[in-house]
């Protein structure tokens, strides 16, 4: 009898129910769509702020203390400068957060003479192909990491392409002061050996680069006699803003507790992910470039701080909203639960039947809505991002709680209120 | 009773007899309402607080001078084209190279108004405390690292004049005069070695007779503990009360045992020492003790340099007002940006150059974050606004009895229309003067909870909202109505 009541109200009544199911439909897609993008949004900018190049640099730990080198050496002679060995930089993708490193590119500033005058060369990865032990094959280099570049046409070295190795960059200014054009074939002697190179092209980098010439690594190793050494690494690596517990551990990650320590390796603050590159290359000191670093920290939090805000609102609207028209439709059949209780039917049946209508038209409701609401969280990520918000599941069960808990709460007062009554009144039309 | 008091009686009369429903109602556009305006104040002001936070990447102008150097004054002339609430800081720089001689080696030092570099350079990490008052100084970390200096040290820096500047050593022809006060310099054992370029230095004055009747000496460009005796008063003194003009040594004063390298540069620069003039003034080494107060960290080429006020920079180069560069932070778009960078370096006051790095990253991810914004907005306004019309309509169609009522007692479809559009208006704009209070509030809250300022309200949206408000209830009333209008009354009031 209870299914056929409620049958009955459904096909009957179905251009009410089907304004419920709507406006839970609504309601539900908005929340999904939400929760969905609130808790993208994060990784999203995050990787849109990579933009702003490496927020990691290692050095190598010896350069700090040269000092004491130099002390003893009064006599002038040359320095001895401390070095990263090029084939460990492959071991930066295997830390525990290596997933988390984007991209990263080793540096080596030599000079070498151009005809009279001497420039400084700075030896990189453009786009290396790296094999690593584990098997993993990946490409590395600087062009993400100087994503401001001006580069006409976009065309980079590229080191997986024929003769790369004899090819060189050159800076705006340099070129302009030298006359140098791409294509020009030039000479370059450095302290250890000469080479015949080609400008594959003339960038602006709008900073001090711009006085430079840049290389393949290789080129400026041979041009200085320095095979396998590399002064310094950059590395764009996907962090979390730093915290209380970060900066503690940024000063002696040592004298952390047990379980703090436990914490904070395996979470991905820059501090963390420092502390692992330390320990994969030999004497190497690895530091957060502030700049970077704070200012990713902070825009992080304020966007995230910002969509749970707005998210919030949405939510309380849709709550709102929901449980508005529930109440709505709810008080539009005073009569008919007024003439159930006139012939007899006890509350708690007629609270049963009508609420069970209801439900199940917001289940239909929810479930069209979240559809729905992954299609929009889709759309919003590809119009802005260019790339998907990554669904989590998480979002079902906290859409189908919110929603069930709304409508019963827009529903169940109104019942009661109803019931109150007298059904004389109700039938009457006096009342409510 | 006139026709249009009956109209509004109708109109209140069902507003206060219906209380629930119409409370329901005006709830409903109420939030449709407080969304439009709260999340529309949000996306209007949000690129400008967004910005404001990307301003923490640091300086995204530089000023360079024109020519060889740029005064204060160039500086605040061509700053003056970018309006005052669009500087976030300006921060001026003057970088000399400084020396430790007894490590012998020399930093670059930078000196600038600490006040502004906390607002171009938010992300300086300070271990200490910036500078304040005279004589203090912030050592960037890598320097601290490789002479190990220790915050609340000390450090002692020598500047030295440049060397272009010492090849003109004046005018040779010259009488030495009574009262007069020369300087001169040589090449001493550091700068013959190779330490250092520095040498030595020599400044005295003529006494009444013609001879030296004082002295000083500067070899802090020498060995510690051996040439460095040369400039102890038991040298010197041997000089007063001798002819500057052909000393000779060895025969008019004694060298220092150990030190004959650096004894002869002393009577060297005597003999190639030049009269003091004002000008001439500010090419004499100075030494001066700093007090380290804070360390610098930043994890960037920063560290190494050796931060001081400008003034102080003034006081051991002896010359002021030259800068070298303005890091600007500027809180404005990439094209406006550009446009202040063209008029300044056309005013002729300084050369203007955009930092791409910080300029370009901002304006592309700033772009993706009002897209966001703008997205979300838009879909949840429009969520919002047809769930605003779904609940409009369910509370109509249950007047449908009524209706129907009415036309069987002979009201024409147009009356009826009318009053409900009439009802429609008069919640719509209730509803949405209530939610754009209330919508203003939670953008401020919004505001003040993520940017910690204060949110710009646009109150042109006010209106806007109530409009909108008022379309979409009456737009939303209006379809039912129609509907049940055009429904037979006997039909309507049987409750098919």
């Amino acid at each position: 009898m209870l299914f056929r009541m409620i049958k009955g109200a459904l096909v009957r009544q179905w251009s009410k129910m089907l304004l419920i199911a709507l406006t839970i439909a609504l309601g539900a897609s908005l929340a999904t769509s939400m929760i969905n993008v609130m808790l993208d949004v994060g990784d999203k900018v995050n990787e849109e702020l990579k933009a702003y190049g490496a927020n990691i640099v290692v050095k190598p730990k010896a350069s700090s203390l040269l000092s004491e080198i130099y002390d003893v050496e009064d006599e002038g002679t040359e320095l001895q400068q401390a070095w990263l060995k090029e084939e460990e930089l492959g071991n930066l993708k295997t830390i525990f957060w290596a997933f988390n490193i984007r991209d990263f590119a080793p540096f080596l500033n030599v000079s070498a003479r151009i005809g009279e005058e001497t420039v400084p060369v700075t030896g990189t990865w453009f786009n290396h192909h790296l094999s690593l032990p584990t098997g993993e094959e990946l490409d590395a280099g600087v062009r993400s990491l100087r994503s401001w570049w001006d580069v006409p046409n976009e065309d980079w070295i590229d080191e997986q392409a024929p003769g790369a190795e004899r090819e060189i960059m050159v800076g705006t200014a340099l070129a302009e002061r030298m006359g140098i054009r791409e294509g020009d074939s030039l000479i370059l002697t450095g302290t250890a050996s000469e080479a015949n190179v080609t400008v594959r092209g003339i960038f602006d980098s709008g900073d001090s680069a711009d006085e430079q010439v840049w290389a393949p690594l290789d080129l400026a190793q041979e041009l200085a006699g320095l095979e396998g050494k590399v002064a310094s690494v950059e590395v764009s690596a996907i962090t979390t803003p730093d915290n209380d517990l970060a900066r503690r551990a940024a000063q002696n990650p040592k004298a952390l507790s047990r379980a703090d320590y436990d914490t904070w390796y395996c979470t991905a603050y820059v501090s963390a992910v420092c502390y692992q590159i330390t320990e994969v290359i030999t004497d190497s000191a690895a530091s957060a470039v502030r700049q970077v670093a704070e200012s990713e920290g902070e825009i992080l939090n304020k966007t995230e701080l910002l969509m749970i805000l707005i998210t919030a609102l949405s939510l309380v609207g849709a709550a709102l909203g929901i449980s508005n028209l529930v109440t709505a439709s709810v008080m539009e059949r005073s009569r008919e639960i007024g003439l159930l209780k006139a012939v007899g039917a006890h509350d708690k049946a007629i609270t049963c039947v009508v609420m069970a209508e209801i439900l199940l038209t917001a289940m239909v409701g929810t479930a069209v809505g979240y559809f729905a609401g992954l299609g929009m969280a889709r759309f919003i990520g590809r119009q802005v991002f260019g790339s998907s918000i990554d669904i989590k599941a998480v979002v079902i069960p906290v859409v189908a709680v919110l929603i069930s808990l709304v409508t019963i709460a827009g529903s169940l007062p109104a019942i009661r209120m109803i019931l109150r009554l007298d059904p004389a009144e109700v039938l009457h039309g006096s009342k409510a | 009773m006139s026709k249009r008091r009956m109209f509004f009686r109708m109109i209140t009369a069902s507003l206060l007899r219906r209380r629930s429903r119409m409370l329901i109602a005006l709830l409903s556009i109420g939030i449709g309402a407080t969304i439009l305006a709260g999340l529309v104040t949000v996306y209007v002001d949000v690129p400008r607080q967004m910005a404001a936070q990307f301003r923490s990447y640091g300086a995204n102008m530089l000023l360079v001078p024109s020519g060889s150097v740029l005064t204060q004054e160039e500086a605040d002339d061509a700053m003056a084209l970018i309006p005052e609430e669009e500087r976030v800081g300006a921060a001026p720089y003057r970088y000399e190279y400084l020396n430790m001689v007894r490590r012998q080696q020399s930093f670059a030092a930078a000196g600038t108004d600490f006040d502004q570099v906390k607002r171009t350079s938010p992300y300086f990490k300070v271990n200490g405390r910036y500078p304040e008052s005279p004589r203090e100084v912030l050592v960037g970390k890598g320097v601290a690292d490789t002479v190990g200096a220790r915050l609340n040290g000390v450090m002692e820096l020598t500047w030295f004049p440049p060397s272009t500047q010492e090849e003109d050593q004046g005018d040779a022809d010259f009488d030495i005069r009574p009262g007069m006060t020369l300087a001169g310099h040589a090449q001493g054992y550091g700068s013959r070695e190779g330490f250092n370029d520095n040498p030595v230095y020599v400044t005295f004055t003529v006494g009444g007779d013609g001879t030296i009747a004082s002295i000083s000496v500067d070899t802090s460009s020498e060995t510690a503990g051996v040439g460095t005796r040369c400039s102890e008063e038991a040298f010197t003194d041997l000089f007063i009360g001798k002819k500057p003009k052909d000393l000779v040594l060895g025969r008019d004063v004694d060298a220092v045992s150990g030190a004959t390298v650096t004894s002869a540069a002393v009577v060297q620069a005597i003999a190639d020492a030049r009269p003091v003039t004002d000008e001439s003034a500010a090419l004499v080494p100075r030494t001066i003790n700093y007090a380290v107060v804070g360390i610098l960290e930043t994890g960037g080429e920063e560290e190494g340099y050796i931060y001081m006020s400008l003034d102080d920079m003034g006081v051991i180069t002896g010359t002021s007002d030259q800068l070298d560069l303005v890091e600007l932070s500027v809180s404005a778009t990439q094209d406006s940006l550009e446009r202040y960078a063209e008029e300044i370096t056309a005013s002729g006051h300084a050369t203007a150059r955009l930092v791409k790095r910080v300029t370009k990253s901002e304006t592309a991810v700033l772009g993706k974050l009002q897209a966001l914004v703008f997205l979300v907005t838009i879909v949840v306004l429009v969520l919002t606004m047809v769930s605003v019309s779904t609940t409009m309509m369910a509370v109509v169609t249950e007047r449908r009895r009524e209706i129907g009522l009415r036309k069987a007692l002979g009201a024409p479809d147009s009356a009826i229309r009318g009053e409900f559009l009439g009802e429609g208006l008069f919640l719509g704009a209730l509803g949405g003067l209530l939610g754009a209070v209330l919508g203003f509030v939670f953008a401020q809250v919004v505001s003040v909870n993520v940017f910690g300022s204060d949110i710009r309200f646009n109150f042109w949206l006010l209106p806007i909202t109530v409009l909108v408000s008022m379309a979409v209830a009456a737009l939303s009333c209006l379809m039912p109505v129609r509907r049940a209008v055009a429904i037979d009354p006997a039909l309507v009031l049987k409750g098919e």
